[in-house]
């Protein structure tokens, strides 16, 4: 057996293309050889573990604007190669979309989220990636530059099994746009790791609500979980609920339940699919009601 | 196997150097340059002893490729000291018995001057926050946790 | 010296003078083994390794890989028959026909870089016969066990370790101590309970990293990451079938040991590998992922205990059956039955003792030596079990323990007197820092609040007769130069030798150097980095050396002045005369000498003073009964309490205090006293909440930091008090015994005990993950 197939980077080539054109045409070209670099921090270690075993790392961060985060009228716009720390520095991003800088701030360490990217977080589509909920929660979509040149793609039902997106050979996502947050919104993200910070997710919970009068409750929520289905999975039974019925720790309660009723974990390292259904109800009462606790503030 | 001619600054002198796509910015600086300071503890972006500041910011160099770093400037723990003069968090760190074996230690210090860069005056939760990505067994981490608040007051005192 | 009372004790002794180390440290300038420039003609290694937790090996080809171009060697156990181990030499350095655990190394590869190495590790080809493995020791003890060593009775083993051959027991270590039987009968309270203590790793934030260089002529040359340059010379030559004085073993700074780079472990592979590539450099790294297979790990252990006590509450009867899983050889872990045999009353008096320790094979990683040497895993059922003891005759746990604990005169487990000891006085200040008794309301409605004790003792786990040895040397600029063998792996130990010297010297600690790195050739002989031994051994030695040191310079200057020398003393580096109140500085006659009055010759020349230490009462034991007139040199012991905080929504516990008090007989610098307690309980807390190797049939499922979590900065309590006891030890320096282990030793059953108290479950084996404490409330119907 082989603990390490390489026990440090295994042989590729570092390819820095001039234009985006010039990267898809390349992407493409080595379809199923290549792909988009952004951090690298998802792709370095697959790749050292032998997962992954590219040949060509196509390097994105320096491509027209995929270094820019900018805050406009339209909404927000973060460039693959910002990294999590500018976005969770940026007093934009602190004022209009706290839920995202608290997410991001909770993905592993420091100097790990100077490099790590969100776009790369949304890529990599792992169940576990912390930023995805709040990207799906708050509506964003994809700015995608492909062979054909660019589209807009939907974040929701972009994640399609871990590690497999909507993605097409010669795609590269050049920034997730988030449209202007719903006014008066409020967020919450919680996430249960064996450490107090640092870990994976056993369980994460992303909340997001603003009032909304043409729902019965008078607020609209979306929930989204993170390690305990195969996608970052929308409670979209407890959204329903939450919209239905009056607002209070009961309506939260039944919401945690549904939430958790809609999840199919699984046992590994981290946890048991039990104890993670019990934690998805835990923290998405938990995640409500602290997010209750400021839309009301 | 493609080779990448690049130049950077690495503690303040201008280096030119060939690197492999696949070289880490961690190898480069222990293999190509000698900087063994830089600790590898894992390959993989868990440990932290290989922090070290590109371009200001602290980064696991085992996680970065010496190609990307063209044109960026590297601080090591071997740049802390200047003329001499160890930095605060280097005298600090030593007052307050926040070395044991001393194999976290330089990633602790790059760590830390980082905050103090970010944050001169961070509060005891905002220094664990940021130590999260260092590991070390030996000492159980609140004397690192005191040398940086100690070292935050120096700073300030001569400011 | 601790017969002059009061003790007369010198600057800087006492001090907490800073780490003679740091300044290398903080400037990256320290060498560690992974460090050292070989230059271009340094060649890589990797290891071949079994899939299978055990097998016969029917076939190796590698031909393909030795094709390779750039490969340089490929090596399997063909090559070398030898059988080393420290206490039981039941290893082969590669398999030979048998592989024994994932991870057990089967062929090796030098190439001109570590890819092309591991490409050629790809290329060799094996062919295995996959056998039904042992993955517990109860059952392994078992005659319907399969056998892992078929060969245990012709295995080399010390006389101290009792191998059972045709079984899987490699050791059986027993006390009889009284009668249990006829006690159980007084006994108004009984508890019998099992504790299954995981697996878990050293994690030294450094891997093994070892480079070795066999000359043409045969002479070996180890530079390597080690807790024990002279027991790796000595079992690598046993291994290779060579003189020990032809190996050279030299060992820089340490990333981190804690027992797992003690003896030998992945040197021997690098070495074995180098013999086929003479007069080249050999380098073999273990990589993180490496380090968590195939490293040493903290065996696990099946722990039955039963212990009864009277209705004032003094112990009357404890009976112990320890199962150790031990792993795939336990040339190092027949040893830790053995200790925790001989401690297994834990730090009680009790007058009847029935123990049974068993060492047992299983196809598990290797066992090896950690932190606390068997301690921590016995502690961790021990104490518990006396938590339950108090509770069940309503007396107080600190009381209950008070009235136990054992004290100097005692007659102790194995039959030996306790020397004196201020374990009651940790007890004390421990429950007293703690607020024991006072329960403070939880921080939110949603936690609960508790506070957990334990006590602890351990000796130094060792043979009879390991010896420590050192070097005194003044330089012209009357600094001096201390050698020592023993290693610097973050304790402070080569801090200690340079205070030690200072003080028995007479000169300012700034003029103290100490030798390094560790070099076989140049260092004097230090048996082992471990058993927190070195303060205590090493110590007596560099006191030894630096006294002769003072002898010759006293003599000489009494010549030189025509004094006595009773008159004369040493301060500050300076010879001084009390009576005829001359000085004179120890530059002055460093190397040179004293040159005599009118041009008439020189008298003196280069001081050197030696020293040496080694422990001669030491006693062998009762193989039946465990007893005997002195089973260990001393104990060091006691206790620590924490309060805690359960989150009665995730099962997280925090721990929002932690009290340590040992008594160290006397703490040469205290500030390190204090960073090894505090640094033993962080590491001692981590494996009480994160820490287990998850073992599915020999296979490891979490063989990296992201799945084998420790402690982070953000994990630990902000308040860690830590408390200096010191009742001295009648044969250390100025009284000094060792700290270094004994702080992660009760720490997880103070967790354990202080979970009882806030919620009234015990969650039984460790680690007391949020998930482990939440389902068990759930069970108990404590959460819905
Ligand atoms: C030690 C460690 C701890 C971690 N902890 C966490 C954690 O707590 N939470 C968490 O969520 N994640 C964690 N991660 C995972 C990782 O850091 C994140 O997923 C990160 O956001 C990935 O971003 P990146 O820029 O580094 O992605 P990369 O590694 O560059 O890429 C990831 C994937 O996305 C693709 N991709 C990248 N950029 C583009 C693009 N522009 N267009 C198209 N495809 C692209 C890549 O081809 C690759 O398939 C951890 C990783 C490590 C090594
Ligand atoms: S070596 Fe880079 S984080 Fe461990
Ligand atoms: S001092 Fe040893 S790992 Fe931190």
């Amino acid at each position: 057996m082989s603990i390490n197939p390489h026990p440090e980077l295994p042989e590729f080539d570092y390819i820095r293309p001039a234009s985006l054109a010039e990267a898809s045409q390349f992407l493409a070209q080595h379809a199923g050889h290549a792909r988009p670099l952004s951090g690298g921090t998802d792709i370095f270690v697959r790749m050292r573990d032998g997962i992954w075993h590219d040949q060509y790392l196509v390097d994105v961060k320096h491509l027209d604007g995929t270094n820019d985060l900018t805050f406009t009228p339209t909404g927000l716009t973060i460039g693959a190669g910002v990294n999590m720390n500018r976005i969770i520095a940026s007093p934009e991003v602190q004022q209009h979309y706290p839920l995202l800088a608290q997410a991001c701030r909770r993905v592993a360490s420091y100097q790990l989220r100077t490099r790590a990217t969100v776009v790369g977080n949304i890529c990599n589509a792992s169940p576990a990636g912390d930023s995805i909920g709040a990207c799906i929660a708050f509506g964003g979509t994809l700015k995608v530059h492909g062979l054909n040149g660019f589209r807009d793609e939907p974040l929701q039902g972009f994640c399609l099994s871990p590690g497999k997106t909507r993605l097409q050979p010669g795609d590269i996502v050049t920034a997730v746009h988030l449209p202007p947050p719903p006014p008066g919104s409020a967020g919450t993200y919680l996430k249960l790791g064996r450490n107090t910070w640092g870990d994976l997710a056993i369980v994460g919970v992303t909340v997001l609500a603003a009032p909304d009068p043409t729902a019965a409750s008078g607020y609209r929520f979306r929930i989204l979980l993170a390690s305990v289905a195969p996608i970052p999975l929308e409670a979209v039974a407890a959204q329903e609920a939450l919209a239905a019925t009056p607002l209070g720790e009961p309506a939260f309660k039944e919401a945690a339940r549904l939430a958790a009723q809609a999840c199919s974990p699984i046992d590994d390292v981290r946890g048991s699919a039990r104890y993670r259904k019990a934690m998805v109800r835990k923290h998405t009462q938990l995640a409500l009601l602290q997010t209750w606790q400021k839309l009301t503030r | 196997m493609a080779t990448h001619r690049i130049s950077l600054t690495v503690n303040g002198s201008t280096e030119l150097l060939d690197v492999p796509s696949q070289m880490t910015l961690l190898q480069m600086l222990r293999d190509k340059l000698a900087l063994t300071g830089t600790k590898n503890g894992c390959s993989a972006g868990e440990c932290g002893a290989c922090t070290v500041l590109l371009d200001g910011e602290p980064v696991n160099s085992c996680l970065v490729l010496a190609v990307e770093c063209q044109g960026a400037s590297v601080v090591t723990v071997e740049g802390l000291a200047k003329d001499g003069v160890l930095d605060p968090i280097q005298e600090t760190i030593v007052d307050h018995g926040g070395v044991q074996c001393g194999f976290c230690t330089p990633g602790m210090l790059i760590s830390s001057r980082a905050l103090l860069d970010r944050n001169p005056d961070p509060s005891e939760d905002d220094i664990r926050e940021a130590l999260v990505g260092n590991l070390c067994r030996c000492t159980g981490y609140n004397r690192i946790v005191d040398a940086v608040q100690d070292s935050a007051r120096r700073q300030a005192g001569k400011a | 010296m601790s017969k002059h009372t009061p003790p007369n004790i010198p600057h800087p002794i006492g001090d907490s003078v800073p780490r003679v180390d740091a300044q290398e440290k903080v400037t990256g300038a320290a060498i560690f083994a992974d460090d050292i420039q070989f230059g271009p003609g340094l060649l890589y290694a990797r290891i071949k390794r079994s899939p299978h937790p055990h097998a016969l090996i029917k076939r190796i080809d590698v031909s393909r890989a030795k094709a390779l171009p750039g490969v340089k060697a490929v090596v399997t156990g063909e090559d070398f028959p030898g059988l080393t181990g420290l206490y039981l030499q039941d290893r082969h350095i590669f398999c030979r026909g048998r592989a024994r655990y994932v991870g057990d190394p089967v062929a090796g590869v030098a190439a001109s870089s570590e890819a092309i190495a591991e490409q050629a590790v790809t290329l060799i080809d094996v062919e295995y016969e996959p056998l039904p493995g042992v993955f517990d020791p109860e059952f392994g003890a078992t005659p319907e066990a399969p056998l892992l060593h078929p060969d245990l009775g012709d295995y080399k083993v010390m006389n101290f370790i009792f191998p059972q051959p045709g079984s899987n027991v490699s050791n059986h270590f027993k006390i009889r101590k009284g009668n249990v039987e006829s006690a159980w009968a007084q006994c108004e309270a009984i508890v019998e309970r099992t504790y299954r203590i995981p697996h878990i790793q050293h994690v030294p934030i450094e891997t093994h990293i070892a480079t070795a260089r066999v000359e043409q002529d045969g002479k070996v040359t180890l530079w390597g990451s080690s807790q024990s340059p002279f027991a790796q010379r000595s079992l690598i030559a046993t291994a290779l079938g060579v003189s020990p004085s032809d190996v050279q073993v030299i060992a820089p700074y340490v990333g981190g040991g804690f027992g797992c780079k003690a003896g030998v472990s992945m040197e021997a592979l690098a070495v074995a590998i180098a013999t086929q590539v003479r007069g080249r450099p050999v380098k073999l790294r273990l990589t993180r992922e490496e380090e968590f297979y195939t490293a040493f790990v903290r065996q696990g252990l099946v722990a039955h205990f039963k212990m009864g006590c009277d209705k004032e509450g003094r112990l009357l009867a404890m009976q112990n059956r320890l199962y150790w899983d031990a792993g795939a050889y336990t040339e190092y872990g027949v040893n830790i039955t053995r200790a925790s045999g001989y401690s297994s009353s834990g730090p009680y008096d009790v007058p009847n003792v029935s123990t049974d320790s068993y060492c047992v094979y299983t196809n598990h990683p290797v066992g090896g030596p950690m932190r606390g040497f068997g301690m921590p895993e016995l502690h961790t059922g021990l104490e518990q079990c006396i938590d339950e003891l108090a509770e069940q005759i309503h007396m107080d746990k600190v009381a209950f323990r008070r009235l136990n604990c054992i004290q100097g005169g005692d007659t102790i487990v194995t039959g030996m007197t306790m020397h004196p000891t201020g374990l009651n006085e940790c007890l004390d200040k421990t429950a007293a820092a703690i607020g024991w008794g006072h329960k403070d309301p939880p921080s939110a409605p949603n936690k609960r609040r508790g506070k957990g004790i334990a006590l602890m003792w351990k000796a130094p786990a060792m043979p009879p007769n390991p010896g420590s040895s050192a070097k005194v040397a003044l330089n012209e600029d009357g600094t001096v130069t201390v050698s020592v063998g023993g290693q610097e792996i973050g304790q402070g130990s080569f801090t200690i030798a340079a205070q030690v010297a200072a003080g028995a010297l007479g000169v300012p600690i700034e003029n103290v150097r100490v030798a390094t790195p560790l070099d076989t050739n140049y260092s004097p002989y230090e048996w082992q980095t471990v058993a927190s031994r070195l303060t205590w051994s090493m110590g007596n030695a560099v006191a030894a050396a630096a006294r002769d040191a003072r002898q010759q310079i006293l003599e000489l200057v009494a010549k030189a002045w025509n004094e006595k020398i009773e008159d004369l003393d040493i301060v500050d580096g300076n010879v001084i005369s009390y009576k005829s109140e001359e000085t004179i500085s120890l530059n002055k006659i460093a190397i040179y000498g004293i040159a005599l009055p009118n041009d008439q010759g020189w008298i003196g020349g280069p001081v050197l003073g030696r020293g040496s230490f080694m422990p001669t009462y030491v006693t062998g034991l009762d193989p039946e009964t465990g007893q005997g007139p002195r089973a260990v040199v001393h104990y060091t012991t006691g206790a620590q309490a924490v309060e805690v905080e359960v989150d009665m929504d995730t099962g997280k516990v925090q721990i929002l205090r932690g009290v340590s008090a040992f008594d160290v007989g006397k703490a040469i610098n205290p500030n390190m006293v204090r960073g090894q307690m505090e640094g033993g309980f962080v590491q001692g807390m981590s494996t009480a909440l994160f820490e287990s190797l998850q073992l599915k049939e020999g296979v490891l499922q979490n063989p990296s930091f992201v799945d084998y979590r420790i402690a982070t900065a953000t994990d630990v309590p902000k308040d860690i008090q830590s408390i200096i006891v010191e009742v001295p030890q009648d044969d250390g320096p100025w009284g000094a015994r060792g700290i270094g282990e004994h702080s992660m030793v009760p720490t997880v059953a103070a967790i354990a005990n202080a979970i009882f108290d806030a919620i009234g479950i015990r969650v039984g084996a460790p680690p007391y993950t949020a998930e482990k404490v939440y389902l068990a409330m759930l069970d108990a119907g404590l959460v819905e």
